[in-house]
């Protein structure tokens, strides 16, 4: 985050920070291009691709017919002949219908092919709920994805992030899924967390795939978010703050490769973790940082770790069914307390 | 002196409500001429609003709060 001090400060949402990155390497590598469902004269949906069209033209901003299975799969083999598409699924929910082209295409070409054949494009997709926008739109996924082998996947949780993250993606070998939280793109009718605004340089610069940060130093107790729960786990900290309780936050920011040494280093530093992720409950991230923790960092524990995320059911439509079920600062406070002692 | 800052009325088409999606500064901060202080929903669709002169910003309508084309939502100072 240091800038350099010659420069003012330039605030921006995370959807302006992923179209700026887009731009900057689409003026650098001519065989970058971009494709996905009204990312073109729109903008995207989520603003994240505002300005390409105007400026790169149709041939390499494109808007696809609502095929997922075609326009995915087409991306796949762009890539495999040197293209770089970042191509967009609009909701992660989507998946059902191109999953074969990422999974076992995608994944599994460069290894089939004994490296001969690499894949080198992103899948840009929008995660999270809490807009009530029902079960097949609010979805977060991150466990299905990060799951399979053969992918990278990333979850930007600021601006800054958001744009270092987008330009190491474009320029890694690797097929590499790119999972926004639209409660961060900066869009009103999604909803706005204001921490997600943050400077941004104008300059190139990339945040490495595989490093996870450190939000808020701590010495009691280890919150660990992505994406979205990043935001409540620092609203945690700040309640936990007043009552004694000093919470290290980690936003995880890379899912594939994890970055295991951060988490283990602050586990072992407070003896406590509690993991907050707005995917579902079993079977995911969460499961996977506590067995982390449980694996590796054993006698260090202090207390059991402890997870806040949404339940294993479908996400509601009702807002008044829905954000009772979401992780938030409060869920994540308490969760913290009660490993601490202090329920 | 106070400048204030509309919002121009020809920066969309139809005669809809608009709200601010987001401010990217803080009440009070210091802002140079031409920066994008906020981004601006209509519908679906989001414009930036740039800073006309340099100054101290001065907010006055929060984010999601309705107002129309020609609206002073800031001021600079």
């Amino acid at each position: 985050m240091n800038a350099p001090l010659n420069r003012t400060k330039r605030n921006l949402t995370v959807a302006k920070a992923m179209a700026e990155a887009l731009a900057q390497e689409m003026r650098r590598d001519p065989s970058v291009l971009v494709m996905g469902e009204d990312i073109g004269r729109l903008g995207g949906v989520f603003g994240n691709t505002r300005g390409l069209f105007e400026e790169f033209g149709a041939a390499r901003v494109r808007d696809t017919p609502i095929s997922e299975t075609a326009f995915i799969g087409a991306a796949v083999g762009m890539a495999c002949v040197g293209m770089k598409p970042v191509v967009e699924l609009m909701f992660v929910d989507f998946f059902g219908v191109c999953m074969d082209a990422i999974y076992n295409l995608a994944a599994k070409n460069c290894y089939f092919s004994g490296g001969q054949s690499p894949v080198p494009m992103v899948l840009m997709t929008s995660t999270g709920g809490g807009y009530g926008d029902a079960g097949q739109h609010s979805q977060c996924l991150y466990g299905t994805f990060a799951h399979l082998p053969g992918m990278k996947v990333v979850v930007p949780s600021n601006a800054y992030d958001a744009k270092g993250l987008m330009l190491s993606a474009i320029r890694d070998p690797n097929p590499v899924v790119y999972m926004f939280h639209k409660a961060l793109q900066g869009m009103g009718w999604l909803g706005t967390v204001k921490g997600a605004i943050n400077d941004v340089p104008e300059d190139d610069y990339v945040v490495p795939i595989g490093k996870a940060a450190i939000a808020r130093p701590g010495r009691d107790v280890t919150l660990v978010g992505l994406g979205a729960t990043v935001h409540h786990a620092l609203d945690a900290a700040e309640e936990l703050a007043k009552e004694g309780i000093d919470a290290e936050v980690i936003d995880l920011r890379s899912l594939v490769p994890l970055d295991r040494e951060t988490v283990l280093a602050s586990v072992r530093k407070t003896g406590r973790l509690v993991v907050a992720d707005d995917d579902y409950r079993s079977f995911g991230v969460s499961g996977e940082i506590i067995a982390l923790a449980g694996e590796s960092a054993f006698a260090a524990l202090k207390a059991a770790p402890a997870r806040v995320a949404f339940p294993d059911i479908p996400i509601p439509f009702s807002p008044a069914l829905e954000r009772p079920l979401l992780p938030d600062g409060a869920k994540i406070a308490a969760a913290a307390r009660a490993a601490c002692g202090k329920a | 002196m106070s400048t204030p800052v509309p919002v121009p009325r020809d920066l969309w088409e139809e005669d809809l409500p608009g709200i601010v999606s987001a401010w990217l500064f803080e009440d009070g901060d210091t802002v140079s001429e031409g920066d994008l202080i906020a981004e601006l929903m209509v519908e679906k669709t989001s414009y930036d609003l740039t800073a006309p002169k340099a100054g101290r910003l001065r907010i006055l309508v929060q984010p999601e709060i309705p107002f129309q084309r020609g609206d002073v939502i800031a001021s600079i100072e």
